[in-house]
């Protein structure tokens, strides 16, 4: 029996011109499929909320026929903070997908070894002590930048060794989060309210202001996560395989590692370090993809799915309070983290 | 006509020296054989050749161009290396695995091509990998999973293959198995370069040996002059029998028996 294997079973083959481009079939149609759950979360997300405004105002709002009232209740009220939701979501889901396939261990991720701490930790200093009144998101990427210089430093080998970088990153995170407590025990107590609510998670402050250049952000690099795309998936067969099948393995790996921070403490400096996404996004992603070694764009997607859908479960579950969305996903998160390691455990066994 | 050439090859891991004073050259065609007990410097030797660990001192040359001027994805292209455990990423089929030898020829504009069809089909056949092309590779024994993972050596198509301890932890049947496919590798213009700790095997499967003793050279030329029991002896500290296999005179080497050396029972009361 002869098969000619004149393009590779499960992929599209694009030819534009003379370069030739692969798309993994299932990835591409579960990225199609989840953009559209998105936009009806999106459109049930910005229904929801005090005042008599459901989908049809909604829809009729977003389409130029609302009234003036509803206008600004839709824009200056709930896109904020929707929109805030979506884009940390994407940011962790994208950033979790990097650095657990960089470390090869679903439990690597921005929230577990530190990144978002020190993200957390920057905000918290500079908030409390520098920038009086405006929001500091900006220092998100030194505080991670710290924390994963740490990281790195301590842990040589991520690709090699990610047991160690996890323990390391799990002491890293511990030690960054008393900081911020030492810092924020400080001050008086009415000081605190928005940034005590920010640290467990909350979106509902959420506001153009720091969105809008996270996105701009966002939109530069991801060209550059399309070129790493290739060799990310490369790493998942280990250094010595990937080295020698052609990729540059430690640049590769610190670049990697950079861009996964950067994009992760951006994610963590709209709504705060909010833990579970990071870790569900790509293993979701990696289970509706089936085959595919590193489906950063479905995890990214996967992201603002599950954040979006833990911040509507946490609104219409504590109507008419509100509760830090952080704290739903810490419940979630609690549960995803038990049955990996019950599953774990059953294979030790 | 040689494929690499290696000369005064030090190495070392922090103070300790590894490799001393290893200078040989790789003919075209050939199946070679590293042998020598645990600790010799086998697969650092192949580390060192394959890119995978600095150069420290000496040199090693390409078809003539030093190591050190390659790019990695260009060194891929010219020599292919498979590490003793190579980790198989979780949920890919052995199509996929093949299919990522061909990474060095790609680029991010020519991410498939005629000549990547061409290779893939051809390792493919050459490994008998048909039956279990759609099969997902971490779930395959350990043979299949060997003849997977040279298919994607293959699929690199390079002149050179370097593979450490191919044979390691699968039984006699798998390892007949595994050799045979290497020797079907080997050709005309592909050399390969492979660890191996069975010297029956090394013996009957290779073209030529290097022996190594404590990180340097202890013999080295055509397999079956350099196995003897002389040099078996010394480099195992152990007393062996070598007999020449029925059909092809090919060395069989047996252990002689050695009791361990008795322990009087004094100061135990």
């Amino acid at each position: 029996m002869t098969m000619h294997t004149t393009t590779p079973t499960g992929v599209w083959r694009l030819q534009l011109g003379s370069a030739t481009l692969l798309l993994h079939r299932r990835t591409w149609l579960m990225t199609l499929l989840m953009l559209c759950l998105l936009l009806l979360m999106f459109v049930l997300s910005v229904s929801l909320g005090s005042g008599n405004m459901g989908v049809r105002e909604v829809i009729a709002t977003l389409t130029g026929n609302g009234s003036k009232l509803q206008e600004i209740m839709l824009y200056k009220i709930r896109l904020p903070r929707v929109a805030g939701v979506i884009v940390a979501g994407l940011a962790m889901g994208m950033a979790g997908c990097l650095i657990q396939t960089l470390v090869r261990n679903r439990l690597a991720t921005p929230d577990m070894v530190g990144v978002n701490e020190g993200a957390s930790l920057a905000v918290i200093v500079f908030a409390i002590y520098l920038t009086l009144g405006a929001w500091p998101w900006w220092a998100s990427p030194l505080g991670a930048g710290l924390a994963a210089a740490a990281l790195f430093v301590l842990c040589r080998r991520p690709g090699e060794q990610g047991y160690l970088f996890i323990v390391i990153g799990i002491a890293i995170s511990e030690l960054f989060n008393a900081l911020g407590e030492f810092a924020m025990s400080t001050q008086p107590l009415s000081h605190l309210t928005s940034i005590y609510f920010w640290t467990m998670g909350h979106f509902a402050h959420a506001s153009y202001q720091a969105i809008n250049p996270i996105v701009l952000i966002l939109l530069l690099l991801c060209p550059l996560m399309a070129m790493i795309n290739r060799p990310l998936a490369l790493l998942r067969f280990g250094d010595a395989t990937a080295r020698s099948l052609g990729v540059n393995v430690t640049p590769v790996q610190l670049g990697i590692l950079g861009l996964a921070i950067l994009i992760a403490s951006l994610g963590t400096a709209i709504g705060g370090p909010v833990v579970f996404i990071a870790m569900a996004a790509p293993i979701l992603a990696s289970w509706l993809a089936r085959d595919n070694l590193a489906p950063i764009w479905l995890a990214a997607l996967c992201g603002a799915v599950l954040l979006l859908g833990s911040d509507i479960l946490v609104r219409v579950l504590a109507q008419p309070n509100e509760i830090p969305t952080g704290i739903m996903t810490r419940i979630l998160g609690g549960f995803l983290l038990l049955f990996l390691l019950i599953k774990d455990r059953q294979w030790s066994d | 006509m040689t494929v690499l050439h290696a000369r005064n090859l030090q190495f070392g891991y922090h103070e300790k020296g590894v490799l001393h004073d290893i200078s040989f050259t790789l003919p075209k065609g050939k199946l070679v054989g590293i042998v020598g007990p645990n600790g010799s410097g086998k697969s650092t030797l192949l580390k060192l050749l394959a890119g995978q660990l600095p150069l420290q001192q000496g040199e090693v040359d390409i078809h003539g161009q030093p190591l050190g001027s390659f790019t990695t994805k260009a060194l891929a292209r010219q020599l292919a290396f498979l590490p003793q455990r190579p980790v198989m990423a979780d949920g890919i089929r052995v199509e996929q695995l093949v299919q990522y030898g061909r990474h060095p020829h790609q680029g991010w504009f020519s991410q498939w091509s005629d000549e990547d069809a061409r290779q893939v089909e051809r390792a493919r056949e050459l490994m008998q990998l048909g039956p279990i092309w759609q099969r997902i590779a971490s779930s395959l024994s350990g043979g299949q999973a060997q003849r997977a993972w040279l298919g994607m050596i293959l699929a690199q198509n390079t002149d050179l293959i370097l593979l450490d301890e191919p044979t390691s932890a699968l039984d006699i049947g798998l390892q007949t198995e595994v050799m045979e496919s290497i020797r079907q590798i080997t050709g005309k213009n592909r050399t390969v370069l492979l660890v191996i700790h069975d010297l029956g095997m090394a013996a009957r499967y290779c073209d030529e040996l290097i022996a190594l003793d404590a990180g340097r050279i202890a013999a080295m030329g055509p397999a079956r002059e350099v196995i003897t029991k002389d040099l078996v002896d010394r480099l195992y500290s152990t007393s062996v029998d070598i007999l020449a296999a029925p059909g092809d005179g090919a060395p069989v080497i047996v252990p002689r028996r050695r009791p361990l050396p008795t322990v009087t029972a004094s100061g135990a009361s």
